[in-house]
């Protein structure tokens, strides 16, 4: 038996009521957890959430499982950091173990104008509560000996980098299936293979959804649909700030563990960690075509291959098992929308674009605080859709590049 | 030393080997049994994988031996180890590569592989086949559609417009206690073995039995193997009497059937061009549900764990499988997703469709996927070596590599300010306008007048997106009635280019575009004594008036000149053919030399522009600053007709202004890059850009100040220490420099 096997988790699954007070729609890691804070932290329960496929078959199920505060903005310090936090305290809070592993993430630069950026990210980080700090070589060769500081021949020289040692990984799966038993378990409903195809409305009100197993009446419907929330949100009227672009990722076979960081290089274009299985996994930036499309190529193997292997000459050899893409929201910003929409009894959980798994915990817990309360939190104010009428972007440096 | 006839290591034992033998049959020949499992001997199951010439996951079953070959099984019980080499290899041979484009694609050649493409090859076509046995694997197929391959001589990308799967079929795993032993084949493995000459022992066959391999049938349905890591015996139970029956073996063969081996039809299905033949387009019979053992060997995930997720609430195949990991292993599903799917069907689920297949097939090493690719090029100016003859430090930048100092910054930085100097500004974006409706076009463009700019003159413009944000900024050089020379930001030049020929073609304007930016080089002389130093050059009294531009020749070099200034001082920026730009930079350097003249990198030309508060898009700009944020409210005319992102600037101009890129002077050393300014304790905003000014002697600062309560408080603590908002420029703020 492997240690990947769930032993813990147990879903019990209900039927479709008529009516709910909050429908949730999208089953991935945003909707669920803001299905959990509603029931852990408010006690409303009268909750459902609908998924058109099953729990966590989106971004939640694809993505490189990242978790790390280093961004570029004091809103989004503040934002992911408070994420950070919650997600090392999951595992207490819920008894479930999501493989929360704390490695610090190392973001290497090659040049002068990176170097400055990296001290620049560390400065704010700090001033806002996360603990990047600003690395010499000589620090980076001491947290990843594996690192070539002489990469390519001198041609992408390390000079330096930021360290955040906060940057962890979870178990991207688990994290959903906690998230969903942990509401399933205060009476929360979660509907799979329910797939909404429209909204009901009275007058100007959003008062439902309509699915392919009938209609069901909600005091209010959350989208927290990833990749078609423009079409879903096209629905209840409204016009979201979003291109929809595929993201590709793949992991080597498994390897015994032994590579501790995770290693980024925007001026490079990759990034890599090894997963708690001992796969090495690798990402880069978003396709530039905007698509729907679930297919992978091979530019992409070839194109973070190489400067990988130039990175850490040791991942030359290993073998590649298995590529995938996701699609992502990326708003006009480069950051979350979070909260009213404009359209009474229609909330919006979106433009997750890369950095959706690092948002779960914190987006789901401020949805919830949102819709329990009626008042937008302060931690997500200035991600309101209002912002792109306000001219209030958060146009946000660190979350832009390869590395997510 | 000699040793008798050609040998491979295995695990420390010298093993010999016949000509055509695999590393598995070898092994097999010499009557060793290091592999648990069903093995295949075909490349689908995941039992025979070794570590080869430091490479793991490499199946002995496709490995030809080769003598004196080192191979090594995989640890029992855990991963291999990762490699540790922290330098990139020397001398090592790089992986071959090719991009071959044909018609068509036949992979695999069996029966239907060999007929596809002999039909293909009748009707004309250019035809390319694969054979993983011959040594050609598939590794995916892509849109395109491409299929990408592993050959001897190193990877290939093929590009066609048809694809032929002619993958044939996959032997069913027995999923069965004690299916992990070793010594268990499946039926064609053991025929190929027998047909090599292995000596197999005492056979037992379940099933459907081998041809060519002397063995006794089981009767009866398979229950499980018995043994202590080998297997000794095959227990199978009699259907009618329930009886089990237990058969002594040295090996057992397994017959259940088989089933299309389509993971490369899955993958292509969809492709236009794509088509699976044969039994590898074959529907699968579902094998019966499993009762015990291990379904899904790559991650040791046994029929009760099945089970015990299920009564968990993982209902969905998929689920199962990320719950268990069952078919996300080495194999990726060969061997257990038919009897996982077997398993869901009978707990009342309904089935999704086989799952979209995911590259790879075939596992290539991540060094052989980057063969081929090359690194993001930076491009290298006509001036190159020269920097690097004088002693250059290149930095990446906006997608070039410059000089960032020649090593003395205090001579870089004086030459300007006191002499002459010279700086390779070739990377600056430029482009030719022209056409009838050139001068219509670049007015609605730019948010500036450009209708009133007389040849021979030049301005400065900001270039706006649709919502009135600066994206780019340049100059703009009127050389006639409908003919215009516009330079852009280095980084910004692609861009900015492909703007202009968007905007052209949606207004249908008549207007030629013409980038210039890699054929001609710039050279920007500076310098309180450049106008002297030119006039040496041949330049004397044709040199233009500040914001002039002209075309003359500088040193027997054909140049435009254009007068302006980003440095503070004097400036003549001669943009020329790049094939001249050596020759020109030489005569420069070789002319002035009385008057000291030597270049300036990056590093000292940043200290220069802050010193004026010439802001640099891109670094002190945001994605979203508007003019006014950038307090270059001047720089557009809001009178104008019409003009990109017009309606955004007067929308966003009617909203209380919530921050501003200031100027800020400080005592002492600079701050860094980021650095944050506070007002009364609270975050009020960060340096852009900061210097320690030379010839003010106190740091000056580019930085975002935001509003408290609409207005831009002046008590700016930055690190704790006092910074003092002033206007811009910080050096010579009338500009008589650059006029005298």
């Amino acid at each position: 038996m492997n240690e990947f096997i769930e032993a813990q988790v147990a879903f019990g699954w209900e039927d479709l009521r008529s009516s709910y007070d909050v429908v949730i729609v999208g089953g991935g890691g945003h909707g669920l957890s803001t299905a959990y804070h509603l029931a852990t932290r408010h006690g409303m329960t009268n909750v459902a959430v609908l998924e058109r496929g099953y729990i966590g078959s989106g971004n939640s199920g694809r993505n490189t499982t990242i978790i790390r505060a280093n961004y570029g903005i004091p809103e989004a310090v503040r934002f992911y950091q408070r994420s950070v936090d919650l997600y090392s305290r999951l595992e207490e809070e819920s008894g479930r173990w999501i493989m929360h592993d704390r490695k610090g993430l190392l973001w290497l630069v090659h040049g002068t104008p990176g170097t400055r950026h990296e001290r620049a990210r560390s400065i704010v980080n700090q001033a806002f509560g996360a603990d990047t700090v600003y690395v010499t070589p000589e620090e980076v060769r001491q947290i990843c000996p594996e690192v070539d500081l002489n990469a390519g021949g001198g041609e992408y020289r390390v000079t330096g980098g930021s360290y955040s040692p906060h940057a962890a990984t979870a178990r991207h799966d688990r994290v959903v299936w906690t998230l969903a038993e942990g509401a399933m378990k205060l009476g929360v409903h979660v509907h799979q293979r329910t797939a909404v195809t429209g909204l009901l409305r009275s007058g100007d009100r959003i008062t439902g959804v309509l699915t392919d197993r009938g209609p069901v009446a909600a005091g209010v419907v959350v989208s927290a649909v990833g990749g078609h929330v423009s079409t879903l949100a096209a629905m209840a009227g409204v016009r979201l700030p979003i291109r929809t672009h595929p993201l590709q990722a793949f992991v080597t076979n498994h390897y015994s563990r032994s590579f501790r960081p995770i290693v980024a290089s925007a001026d490079m274009g990759f990034y890599v960690s090894q997963t708690p299985r001992g796969e090495m996994l690798l990402g880069a930036g978003i396709d530039s075509q905007p698509s729907y499309s679930y297919r992978s190529s091979y530019e992409f193997l070839s194109h973070c291959s190489l400067p990988a292997v130039t990175l850490l000459p040791f991942l030359r050899n290993l073998t590649i098992l298995r590529q995938w893409a996701g699609v992502c929201d990326m708003s006009v910003d480069l950051s979350p929308i979070m909260g009213y929409t404009g359209v009474d009894g229609f909330l919006v959980t979106t433009g997750w674009g890369t950095w959706g798994f690092k948002g779960i915990p914190a987006g789901g817990e401020q949805m919830a605080e949102l819709i329990a309360t009626d008042r937008t939190p302060e931690l997500i104010a200035p991600f309101s859709l209002n912002r792109f009428k306000e001219d209030r972007l958060m146009f946000d440096p660190g979350s832009t590049g390869t590395t997510h | 030393m000699t040793r008798p006839g050609k040998v491979i290591d295995f695990d420390g034992t010298q093993v010999p080997f016949e000509a055509g033998d695999t590393v598995l049959t070898a092994v097999f020949r010499a009557g060793l049994r290091p592999w648990g499992g069903c093995l295949c001997a075909d490349g689908d199951c995941p039992y025979c994988l070794v570590t080869l010439g430091g490479v793991s996951y490499v199946r002995a079953c496709r490995t030809p031996a080769v003598e004196g070959m080192k191979v090594a099984s995989h640890p029992s019980g855990g991963y291999p180890p990762l490699p540790s080499s922290t330098r990139a290899p020397t001398g090592e041979s790089a992986v071959g590569f090719e991009m071959v484009h044909c018609d068509t694609v036949v992979i695999g050649q069996g029966r239907s592989g060999r007929e596809a493409a002999a039909e293909a090859e009748e009707r004309g076509r250019r035809v390319a086949t694969l054979d993983a046995r011959a040594g050609t694997e598939a590794v995916g197929v892509y849109p395109g559609p491409e299929v990408v391959a592993r050959t001897p001589e190193g990877m290939a990308r093929i590009f066609s417009e048809e694809v032929v799967v002619a993958t044939g079929s996959v032997e069913a795993q027995p999923v069965c206690p004690g299916n992990q032993l070793a010594g268990i084949l499946t039926r064609r493995a053991a025929e190929g073995l027998a047909a090599s000459g292995v000596d197999l022992g005492r056979v037992v066959s379940v099933g459907r039995p081998p041809e060519g391999v002397g063995h006794e049938p089981a009767r009866g349905r398979l229950v499980g193997f018995e043994g202590e890591g080998v297997v000794r015996r095959v227990v199978t139970r009699d259907e009618e009497t329930g009886a089990e029956r237990a058969y002594p073996c040295d090996t057992a063969v397994v017959g259940l059937g088989s089933g299309p081996r389509d993971t490369l039809a899955r993958m292509a299905h969809g492709l236009p061009g794509a088509r699976a033949v044969g039994s590898a387009a074959g529907h699968l019979d579902r094998p019966p549900v499993p009762e015990a053992g291990v379904v899904c060997p790559c991650s040791e995930v046994t029929v009760d764990d099945l089970r015990s997720v299920w009564d968990r609430g993982f209902h969905e195949l998929e689920l199962i499988k990320r719950s268990t990991l069952a078919g996300t292993g080495a194999c990726q599903g060969a061997v257990c997703m038919p009897h996982v799917r077997s398993f869901v069907a009978a707990g009342g689920q309904e089935l999704p469709p086989s799952f979209t297949a995911r590259p790879v097939v075939t596992q290539i090493t991540m060094g052989e996927a980057a063969a081929g690719w090359y690194h993001h090029p930076d491009r290298r100016t006509a001036l190159h070596d020269e920097h690097l003859a004088l002693g250059a430090r290149m930095e990446r930048s906006g997608g070039w590599l410059r000089p960032w100092t020649y090593g003395d910054a205090d001579r870089e930085y004086w030459a300007v300010r006191s002499g002459v100097s010279i700086c390779d500004v070739s990377t600056l974006g430029k482009i030719l306008v022209s056409g009838p409706d050139a001068d219509a076009f670049l007015e609605r463009i730019y948010p500036t007048g450009i209708s009133p700019l007389r040849p021979g003159r030049a301005k400065y413009v900001l270039v706006l997106d649709e919502r009135g944000y600066v994206f780019d900024d340049g100059l703009v050089c009127r050389e006639g009635a409908n003919r215009f020379l516009l330079t852009s930001t280095s980084a910004g030049a692609g861009h900015f280019e492909m703007w202009l020929r968007d905007w052209a073609e949606a207004w249908k304007m008549d207007v030629r575009i013409l980038d210039r930016t890699a054929s001609w080089g710039a050279i920007n002389v500076t310098g309180p004594r450049s106008g002297e130093f030119l006039s040496r050059l041949g330049a004397a009294d044709r040199l233009p008036p500040f914001m002039g531009h002209t075309e003359m020749e500088v040193a027997g070099v054909a140049c435009r000149v254009m007068r302006l200034s980003f440095t503070g001082e004097i400036s003549y920026e001669l943009h020329h053919q790049a094939s001249e730009s050596r020759r020109l930079w030489h005569a420069l350097m070789e002319s002035g030399a009385d008057l000291g003249v030597w270049p300036h990198g990056l590093e000292v030309l940043e200290e220069l522009r802050l010193e004026k508060g010439h802001i640099l898009v891109g670094v002190d700009s945001l994605p979203d600053s508007t003019p006014r944020r950038l307090g270059h409210g001047w720089a557009v005319r809001m009178d104008k007709a019409d003009f990109l992102g017009k309606p955004a600037v007067a929308r966003t101009s009617r909203m209380e202004l919530d921050r501003l890129l200031v100027g800020l002077e400080m005592d002492g050393g600079p701050p860094p890059q980021g650095a944050i300014l506070r007002v009364k304790g609270d975050y009020a905003g960060f340096v852009t850009s900061t210097t320690w000014s030379r010839v003010l002697g106190r740091s000056v600062i580019l930085a975002w100040l935001y509003a408290r309560d609409g207005a831009f408080a002046g008590d700016i603590l930055i690190d704790g220490r006092p910074a003092r908002k002033v206007a811009v420029p910080f050096y010579d703020p009338e500009g008589s420099r650059v006029r005298a």
